[in-house]
């Protein structure tokens, strides 16, 4: 099976990725398809609940550009989950799942690494966000292009070899053997994407992170408003 | 020979890193563990802060596996 999958496994990758995003796309939807209540209920309960941590992490970092990075954090996380957990599942192609394939976490990675210099333009300003790159250390591009290679390698590294794992036990054993393996999986398919997002968050924080000017200091620039569904703790009695 | 090379290759390239990964993969955790148990209360944060630590030690043992996959694709 393995030489008749492997030609095509560049289009498998992409379906699968495309059905990941389409089911989270669907889920978003389905979560804000009625108006946001101030005491969430149902489905935006299950969404804020999802979305809670990232909204944390974002605001530890820098209160005003929440709207900016917890999206960011979220949708990385989503993807990788939903892509891992591709493997639980007992549908032969469907089941590979797109971070087994270098050319997926690479890309995420990217992603990670040019959105933090965007996201860092976006709230510095260009030239400060440059600046950080090469100043005051010039090894610190090196430094970007080793989290790339880093963030990547991790994440194929476990997926990849789980599934690799997989399939050997699948040989060895085709009944009752896998399902262990599976469940073992479950392990990776979940803290993959927690590791991802946390150090995509670190290299964030210093990328955004603003010197105290003169006057402003730290303060946040733009304050959210106490009903905005992005503003849980605020809205909530202690 | 061949044969020989592609046993030995990942095996003295993977395991003293896994080794050494164990061992600090151990220090980690356990000082985290102590942390929570001695301030449950910041529990959370140590947890995230263990993962991460981990996942940077453990992404030297797969530089290990890529170059290890590498060098024996070569042989």
């Amino acid at each position: 099976m393995q030489e008749t999958v492997a030609p095509h496994l560049p289009y498998i990758v992409i379906f699968n990725l495309l059905v990941v995003s389409t089911v989270l796309i669907g889920l978003g939807i389905a979560a804000t398809a009625r108006p946001l209540k101030e005491l969430p209920e149902g489905r935006q309960n299950a969404a804020e609940l999802v979305l809670e941590w990232f909204v944390t992490q974002a605001r530890r970092m820098d209160p005003g550009s929440v709207r900016l990075i917890a999206p960011f954090l979220a949708t990385l996380f989503l993807l990788i989950f939903a892509s891992n957990l591709l493997a639980l599942l007992p549908v032969p192609l469907l089941k590979i799942p797109p971070t087994a394939y270098f050319s997926v976490p690479l890309g995420l990675a990217l992603v990670s690494v040019l959105g933090g210099v965007a996201m860092s333009a976006s709230v510095r300003g260009i030239g400060s966000a440059l600046k950080h790159l090469v100043w005051p250390n010039p090894l610190q591009l090196v430094g970007e292009a080793s989290h790339t290679l880093s963030l990547s390698l991790r994440l194929y590294g476990n997926i990849g070899a789980g599934v690799l794992v997989a399939a050997l036990a699948a040989q060895a054993a085709p009944y009752g053997l896998p399902l262990v393996i599976d469940a073992l999986e479950l392990i990776p398919a979940v803290v993959q994407p927690v590791v991802f997002t946390l150090l995509t968050a670190s290299f964030l924080s210093t990328a955004v992170h603003r010197e105290p000017g003169p006057g402003k200091g730290g303060e946040p620039t733009t304050k959210l408003k106490p009903g905005s569904p992005l503003s849980l703790e605020s809205g909530r009695a202690q | 020979m061949k044969e020989i090379l592609l046993v030995l290759i990942p095996t003295l390239t993977l395991v003293p890193t896994a080794v050494a990964a164990a061992l600090a993969m151990r220090k980690i955790s356990s000082a985290a563990l102590e942390g929570m148990t001695r301030q449950p209360e910041i529990a959370n944060q140590l947890f995230t802060s263990m993962l991460v630590s981990l996942a940077l030690v453990e992404a030297l043992v797969i530089y290990c596996l890529v170059v290890a996959l590498l060098v024996a694709a070569k042989v």
